[in-house]
């Protein structure tokens, strides 16, 4: 077994894991946080994406003792308690998900995109969330609510990382 | 899950990666960003019994060894040095107007992803053709930000698009081992499909191209969708006799290098295009065939990214004239 060091979501958390062990099956089964979800676990689908030293990776293409000292954010660290992160909020209003599985990797793609672009175009999007896959929406709702997002945030002033 | 477990080594440099390979008992495999090598083991596919991680040896950066050859003294072409590791880098690069002189070396750090490809101002003169490549990976940012080059060398997956690109540039790949290092020049590297010159014990530490001294190469993709892997790509590097060096990817098992006359009377010229048929035909022995296309496609659309290939790359050298 090997002990390492996480900081998840701003917590410090210290686990053991067996070197096998993926970084999805860690953060679910080990952190219990059940929000980072299992697809494929081929890293095609991106279901299971968090970021690691903030930047955004596919968690089942990572073993867990890979991230021995850094920090993951999962979508359980998007946001507070009681709200929602102005990209859940423009998902919920635009249905831009409806089973919700590839959710939580889709909002962090999505964050992770208005961080770092905060008025994309729809190239940008595309290519932003080319690796994360929805059978549900047919993506026209999820580029709307991509859009949507960046036009709140660009309005309310907030910076996607502050705005929580 | 992975249900097989392994011994794992992170090591620090190097040193450390080679001495963890010449130490492992049973199947040693390297974990650079581990996007194809951990789902493989996920699903069965590799077995390992070590898995040497190189994401903390240092082996990451794009860097410009101003010429004299490697870093670590004489290199044998296909043998080995005088037996000391390289540490996969060497100094800062000088770039002058963006342009870098004659005879240098640009040298890609192993573990370097595409996101660094994409992030680092330098990639746009010292490896532009890296740059467009980087950019059309698909996976999303995730893939792009573990991701690696030198992973996807070692791969070799027929169906992707770095291994026709480091055959274009004519790229060499530093391997190193407990014995010391060695350099086999892309053509000769890829041996077959996910199959490479590579041995066991060693790694691959850092890759070496030219330092562009003219515009960027041409460069096409052809693929089904947004997010599918090529069916084929063309790289083409204007040769300073005027010849046209073009490299295909993902239309048969290992990248295809051909040389082309250049379009005299423009890339719409049908004489030129019956040429370009004629000799990407000839040098297509046994085209790939795979779930995206069989072989007889690839075999149609091959000269029609070569000559797609040529129009950008005329187009790039127009651009900067």
């Amino acid at each position: 077994m090997n002990r390492i060091r996480l900081v998840v979501n701003g917590r410090e958390r210290e686990i053991e894991v067996e070197a096998c062990k993926l970084l999805v099956h860690a953060v679910r089964e080990d952190v219990g946080l059940t929000g980072t979800h299992v697809g494929c676990l081929t890293g095609d689908c991106g279901a299971c994406t968090v970021l690691v030293d903030g930047a955004s990776v596919k968690s089942c293409s990572v073993l867990a003792v890979q991230a021995d000292g850094a920090e993951i954010t999962t979508i359980e660290g998007v946001a507070g308690d009681d709200e929602l992160h102005p990209v859940q909020r423009a998902f919920w209003d635009e249905f831009g998900f409806q089973c919700g599985y590839c959710l939580p990797g889709m909002l962090l793609t999505a964050r992770e995109l208005l961080d770092r672009m905060p008025d994309p175009d729809d190239d940008a999007i595309v290519q932003a969330i080319n690796g994360n896959l929805c059978r549900c929406t047919g993506y026209g709702s999820i580029l709307r609510s991509i859009r949507c997002a960046a036009t709140r945030m660009a309005a309310s002033g907030e910076p996607a990382e502050e705005a929580s | 899950m992975i249900t097989k477990n392994f011994a794992y080594h992170a090591p620090a440099d190097l040193h450390g990666v080679v001495t963890a390979l010449s130490a492992a008992s049973g199947t040693a495999v390297v974990l650079g960003g581990g996007t194809m090598l951990v789902p493989d083991m996920t699903h069965g596919k590799t077995v390992a019994d070590v898995v040497v991680d190189l994401s903390r040896a240092g082996l990451s950066g794009i860097t410009l060894d101003g010429g004299g050859g490697p870093h670590d003294g004489p290199v044998a072409d296909d043998g080995v040095s005088d037996g000391r590791v390289a540490d996969g880098r060497v100094a800062d690069g000088r770039v002058a107007d963006g342009r870098v002189a004659d005879g240098g070396v640009v040298v890609v750090g192993a573990t370097t992803t595409y996101a660094h490809v994409l992030s680092d101002p330098r990639s746009r003169t010292l490896a532009p053709l890296l740059r467009r490549v980087a950019g059309g990976v698909t996976g999303g940012p995730q893939i792009r930000n573990k991701g690696t080059i030198g992973g996807s060398a070692c791969y070799a997956n027929p169906s992707s698009e770095v291994p026709a690109a480091l055959v274009a540039l004519g790229a060499r790949l530093r391997l190193a081992s407990a014995g010391g290092t060695r350099e086999v020049a892309a053509g000769d590297f890829f041996t077959g499909a996910f199959a490479t010159a590579r041995r066991p014990g060693e790694v691959l530490a850092a890759i070496a191209l030219p330092a562009p001294t003219g515009p960027c190469p041409g460069y096409t993709k052809l693929k089904l969708n947004e997010s599918s892997w090529p069916i084929a790509t063309a790289a083409c590097v204007p040769g300073p006799d005027g010849a046209l060096r073009v490299a295909l990817g993902a239309v048969a098992a290992t990248p295809l290098l051909v040389t082309l006359d250049p379009p005299e009377a423009g890339v719409a010229d049908p004489a030129w295009r019956a040429h370009v048929r004629e000799v990407v035909d000839a040098a297509l022995a046994e085209p790939w065939s795979d779930v995206l296309a069989d072989g007889d496609y690839r075999r149609r659309v091959a000269p029609v990214v070569a000559v797609r290939a040529v129009a950008d790359a005329l187009q790039q050298a127009e651009g900067e004239s």
